[in-house]
């Protein structure tokens, strides 16, 4: 079986991506569908927190929650980095997903300013791909043992580490 | 004595509701003229000064005309009073930001040609 599309849901997605990409054009540099009516906006790294701020407290788009914040890894890329965050709004049952890019050694806004959630997340992408966030409260490993050395979630990293267990 | 005491404690509830209503009328009307002078600010043809002015002046015209809370919460339909004028201290702060971080310039940056190719 094949889900049904709904063309109503894709309609409004595209018309909220229009409306962000009008109000924001500084920052955002896509505005995506896919086909599974989920909206993805490619963002400029410097406009993680204008744009996060945006989506959490303007009255068209309360997306009050955050629901997730991962990395991509794609090595082959410039910008190895890809950070994701999903935001989830409880007034108007939407999602929305926000994309940045970054590279190995330049530091990327935190979004704990934003929302307090962020915290943990991005001490797990500091800690599994070596995302540096500046102005994180307290920026440290989470999952790795204390002594571990590497960022286990890289491409480049072997798959049964480095260290003898 | 019992019942013209709990006669007289209906009685401020029921002052203490009607003032707490007046008040949060009062406070959005106070909170979207804010708003609305943040607004100025902006340059004219910016979007964000646009679809902002279409919204405070739509729900400032609701809650002038509509003096009655169920009503208006019903028109407004967005939760009740307080989240409304939650949310109206929330797009203040936001358009505060905003004249500082004048999102209405062209993009900033053009991405590398292959950052957002996908599959890779």
């Amino acid at each position: 079986t094949v889900r049904p599309k709904n063309e109503v849901e894709q309609k409004q997605l595209c018309a909220f991506g229009e409306y962000m990409a009008e109000i924001l054009p500084k920052y955002i540099q896509q505005a995506q569908v896919t086909c599974f009516n989920e909206l993805e906006l490619l963002i400029h790294p410097d406009g993680i927190i204008p744009v996060l701020t945006f989506l959490r407290d303007h009255t068209n788009a309360q997306f009050k929650s955050l629901a997730d914040l991962t990395a991509v890894d794609v090595p082959s890329r410039q910008y190895r980095f890809e950070i994701v965050y999903n935001l989830l709004s409880l007034r108007f049952n939407s999602r929305i997903r926000v994309k940045t890019y970054t590279d190995e050694l330049t530091p990327v806004d935190s979004a704990v300013s934003v929302h307090k959630a962020a915290n943990w997340y991005e001490r797990e992408v500091w800690d599994m791909y070596g995302v540096f966030f500046a102005n994180h409260p307290d920026l440290r490993r989470i999952l790795t043992d204390y002594g571990f050395e590497g960022h286990p979630f890289r491409k480049d990293f072997p798959l049964s580490g480095y260290v003898e267990v | 004595l019992a019942s013209r005491l709990s006669r007289t404690r209906s009685e401020i509830i029921l002052v203490v509701y009607s003032n707490h209503v007046l008040w949060s009328l009062q406070r959005l009307r106070i909170l979207y003229t804010k708003i609305l002078g943040v607004l100025q600010n902006i340059p004219k043809d910016a979007a964000y000064r646009k679809y902002t002015e279409q919204i405070v002046n739509q729900r400032f015209n609701l809650v002038q005309t509509e003096t009655d809370v169920q009503k208006l919460q019903d028109k407004l339909n967005s939760g009740h009073i307080e989240e409304v004028i939650v949310q109206a201290e929330n797009e203040l702060s936001l358009a505060r930001k905003m004249l500082q971080w004048k999102p209405w310039e062209p993009l900033i940056e053009e991405p590398p040609s292959d950052q957002w190719r996908w599959p890779v």
